[in-house]
């Protein structure tokens, strides 16, 4: 086990590695740079400020010795400094990964919440006409857009009956106690947590309802009746552990989104989340912010995986890792 | 039993089996359901329970709200480049001389502005080389929030820093026209700019900016000398919530990049005291949700980086359908929305065609059927609010709707029209044009699909290719890689001069790194002698006519398609009195100080009991 950790971790550092190269070359090839866009919005750059400003940026350099220099910076603990912003990196970043932390955080636990009882309660009652209503929300909620949805919820809820904020992260306001903050703070929740869940209920409802049929109609759930074993036990220790690999295979990947931001979402509720700083930050050649976070994204997809793997052991004692 | 029954028997007594389990599981389910559901409406009704929920109600002088979609930086005036920085800007910071609601210049942290006339400015000899030189005053109660008086040396320190090879500014063009500051050791709120080259319009630094020396400067020295070093460590980025870096009606009580900035009053402000006590700005980035956060009190106001100019229409026509509490207001203003052609295009090349392109367009239809005439035609690159616009025919040459005009002109170029009704040349080939705009972009797509039909009138075949912003702007236009036509906007400000646009040294190449907007590629030896001339002329009257000359031969050679001039759009709550929209580079919250939400009385007595 230990042996199996220590060398997907090493495979996950190289392949981090390279990514990250792969990454930093491919924003290199996008058309135009920092200095292009500066001349763009300003007529008056000349010639030889272009030249200056590309100098001092390191612009005029190969693009394998910038990313040495990124990288040798990044390794040094340093994240650099966002050219749009004009803040370190670690300023502007950090804030905006916790926000969509919370944001992505509250909406899976509140998707898994409803989804999975609602995929079992599916499947447990498979072709009945609860199974077709819950199909029906599941595909309502996997096909509509999420910024059509978004819309929506504010219409509703924050225009026509005004009981949720129509977006920001928090009320602006000096003088509110913790409680107040943190109740504010869930207000502002409330909205996008709803929009960016529909999608995910959709989806794990249907992961879950497939994998729950699929194990309810084993032979080991038949032999689990005919030995007299409740209804409880058999749901949840026979059919349910068993159909818990695709589940956790899915709702790992969905881990692994939790800091790389959901951009529609944030943009409609302006929530001030690293989604939406990460797609301007390549808009404006900001490689600095959206290198990291390109890095903490694809780290979260890698480690989630690995964490994937060793949950399958846990689910399935058959599974081993020598 | 044979095998079958005994399936069957089996089969129907699970069935059986099953039936009896749910008809005792709905009770347990629908009962963990009820408590689930229960939870979470408690849940949300206790989020969302009266008290805590905000409703539209008219702002007061306490606080307003105003909603901007664009985002903003760090508010260091030397470094800084986004327009949404540049907007908030003018409430913390003001600057020597400024351009007023009415356009026109007034001194602002300046006692008065410099001139040959009142003696403040003169032209003085340096080794036989004619420069200028002028006497700037600074008000003497100007000072920043900590009480430092504001001072020449802090004129002097942005100076420095925006000159630094190691600073990232990209407009230095401002502070390098300086070529020395003498401050009156016995004055430190006066002091001598000597002028590289003696420019008329050296008294209009609208965007030299201060920096507090008193703070700044210790930051200055000690990372001056490291790339970015300064930009790292300024207190705009270390501290920006230090009274002592703003000087304007407001300072700053709150920053978060990316979501928003409070303003509290300047209580040391030199000028008249701000009627409203803060004033919050918050980043809503999707103009799609603009109008709801506005109806639902999330916000009071909309900037003009906010509501697109179609979605102002039709908010205007709402507001006025339900009789919502909020002006919309519209600007016409020094945005000039056009086509550049490339003169490097052979078909292009033959000024007739380019001119029977500009009579093929009814402008006026386009501004009505597409805007509502809430933006004005454009004859030429000069908006109507510039005093140096002309609409003289003596002057320029004028391109009235006439498709018959235009079909003379391309006849007479050689551009046959055939049966299939396109142009053709002598050698078969067909009349066609490449017309770029940027992707995405409603309006502009819609003003393509005008002139693609206008122009498809005259037989001309045109063919609409766009690109995302990105590319279009950093490559195609500013690489002169667009072929046929390409619709964008210039952004100007009064009385400014059109070298970066129309000056053959301008049309961007790889040799010149590709600096420069003159894109068509026009290159007129009159043009350039009246530019040169232009900027160094002091009598206005003579400036006036060289400008004109200049309008002349850009409406008779047309290297350029004039189309309209755009207007800039705000939605300001119905009960705000005092405020004005800019449509130039000086925004609205240049005297955000007599913005209004109370009447006189109210407001008095409210000042009294603060």
């Amino acid at each position: 086990m230990t042996g199996f950790v220590l060398r997907r971790l090493f495979q996950t550092l190289v392949v981090i590695g390279l990514l990250s190269f792969f990454c930093y070359y491919l924003m290199t090839l996008m058309p135009g740079d920092p200095i292009d866009e500066m001349i763009a919005a300003n007529p008056n750059v000349t010639s030889e400020d272009a030249e200056r400003l590309r100098q001092l940026h390191g612009l005029d350099q190969p693009a394998y010795k910038r990313y040495w220099n990124w990288a040798t910076m990044i390794a040094s603990g340093d994240l650099g400094y966002s050219r749009t912003y004009r803040v370190p990196v670690s300023e502007i970043l950090g804030k905006s990964l916790l926000n969509t932390f919370v944001l992505a955080g509250a909406a899976l636990v509140f998707s898994l919440l409803v989804a999975v009882p609602l995929g079992v309660w599916a499947a447990l009652h498979k072709g009945e006409r609860v199974d077709y209503v819950v199909n029906l929300f599941a595909f309502a909620g996997i096909s509509v857009p999420s910024f059509w949805i978004a819309i929506v919820l504010i219409l509703v809820f924050a225009v026509y009956v005004p009981i949720f904020p129509a977006g920001g992260t928090s009320s602006i306001s000096f003088d509110m106690t913790p409680w107040e903050s943190f109740v504010d703070r869930a207000r502002h929740l409330v909205l996008p947590v709803l929009s960016l869940s529909f999608l995910s209920i959709g989806t794990y409802v249907r992961y879950t309802r497939a994998a729950m049929i699929e194990a309810m109609s084993n032979d080991y759930i038949r032999t689990a009746r005919a030995k007299g074993l409740s209804r409880d036990r058999i749901l949840i220790m026979h059919g349910f552990r068993n159909a818990l690999i695709p589940l956790i295979t899915i709702v790992a990947l969905s881990f692994s989104t939790l800091f790389s931001g959901a951009i529609i979402t944030e943009t409609v509720f302006a929530y001030d989340g690293v989604g939406r700083l990460v797609f301007l930050s390549i808009q404006r050649n900001d490689f600095n912010v959206a290198m990291v976070a390109f890095m903490i994204s694809v780290s979260m997809v890698l480690v989630m995986n690995l964490v994937a793997d060793l949950l399958y052991g846990v689910a399935d004692p058959r599974i081993t890792y020598s | 039993m044979s095998q079958e029954e005994s399936r069957q028997r089996r089969n129907g007594s699970r069935r059986t089996g099953g039936r009896a389990a749910a008809a005792k599981r709905p009770i347990g389910s629908i009962a963990l359901a009820s408590v689930a559901v229960s939870v979470f409406l408690l849940g949300l009704y206790g989020l969302a329970r009266p008290g805590l929920v905000g409703t539209r109600e008219a702002p007061t002088n306490r606080s307003l709200k105003i909603g901007i979609t664009q985002e903003f930086e760090n508010l260091n005036p030397v470094i800084m480049s986004m327009s949404a920085t540049n907007y908030m800007y003018r409430m913390v910071n003001r600057t020597l001389v400024t351009l007023d609601e009415n356009t026109e210049w007034k001194a602002q942290l300046a006692v008065e502005v410099p001139s040959l006339e009142n003696g403040l400015a003169r032209f003085v000899e340096f080794d036989g080389v004619r420069k200028l030189e002028a006497d700037w005053h600074i008000l003497p109660a100007a000072t920043w929030g900590d009480g430092t008086p504001v001072t020449c040396h802090d004129l002097q320190l942005s100076w420095e820093v925006a000159q630094s090879p190691y600073v990232s500014i990209p407009n230095v063009e401002n502070y390098r026209q300086v070529e020395q500051i003498r401050i009156d050791p016995q004055d430190p709120k006066h002091c001598t700019f000597l002028y590289r080259e003696p420019k008329w319009n050296f008294d209009r630094p609208f965007q030299f900016y201060f920096l507090p020396s008193h703070l700044e400067r210790a930051v200055f020295e000690a990372y001056g000398d490291e790339p970015e070093g300064y930009e790292q460590h300024s207190l705009y980025t270390r501290d920006p919530t230090n009274p002592g870096l703003y000087h304007g009606p407001y300072r700053i009580k709150e920053i978060q990049l990316g979501s928003h900035v409070v303003f509290e009053r300047n209580p040391t402000f030199y000028g008249e005291p701000a009627h409203i006590d803060e004033i919050v700005i918050v980043l809503i980035p999707n103009t799609g949700t603009l109008e709801a956060n506005l109806r639902s009190g999330s916000i009071d106001m909309v900037s003009s980086l906010g509501m697109s100019f179609d979605q102002a229409l039709a908010f205007a026509k709402r507001v006025e359908a339900d009789a919502l509490p909020f002006h919309v207001n519209f600007q016409p203003g020094f945005v000039y929305e056009h086509v550049d052609l490339d003169l490097d295009n052979p078909v292009l090349k033959d000024a007739n065609v380019r001119r029977a392109l500009v009579y093929a367009i009814d402008r006026q239809g386009l501004v009505d059927a597409l805007f509502e005439g809430k933006q004005p035609p454009a004859l030429h690159f000069v908006s109507p609010l510039d005093p140096w616009f002309t609409d003289d025919p003596a002057d320029i040459a004028y391109y009235e709707h006439s498709r018959r005009k235009a079909n003379r002109l391309l006849d007479e170029a050689g551009w046959q029209m055939a049966a299939d009704g396109f142009r053709y040349g002598a050698d078969g080939q067909r009349l066609r044009l490449k017309l770029m705009t940027t992707a995405g972009n409603k309006t502009r797509e819609v003003v393509q699909v005008y002139l693609q039909d206008q122009w498809r009138g005259i037989g001309v075949d045109v063919r609409i290719q766009n690109e995302p912003a990105r590319i279009f702007f950093g490559q195609t236009t500013r690489k002169r890689q667009f072929e046929g036509a390409a619709m964008y906007a210039w952004s100007t400000s009064p009385e400014n001069s059109p070298r970066s646009t129309l000056h053959s040294g301008w049309i961007p190449t790889e040799e010149n790194g590709w600096s420069g907007q003159n894109q068509p590629g026009w290159a007129n030896e009159n043009v350039d002698r009246l530019v040169d001339a232009l900027e160094v002329e002091f009598d206005p009257q003579r400036r006036l006519e060289l400008i004109h000359g200049i309008i002349g031969l850009y409406t008779r050679e047309v290297p350029v398609v004039p189309l309209y001039y755009r207007s800039d759009v705000s939605v300001t709550p119905a009960n705000l009195t005092g405020y004005r929209l800019i449509a130039h580079q000086v925004q609205a919250t240049n005297h955000v100080e007599r913005w209004n939400l109370e009447s006189e009385a109210v407001d008095t007595s409210r000042r009294a009991s603060r």
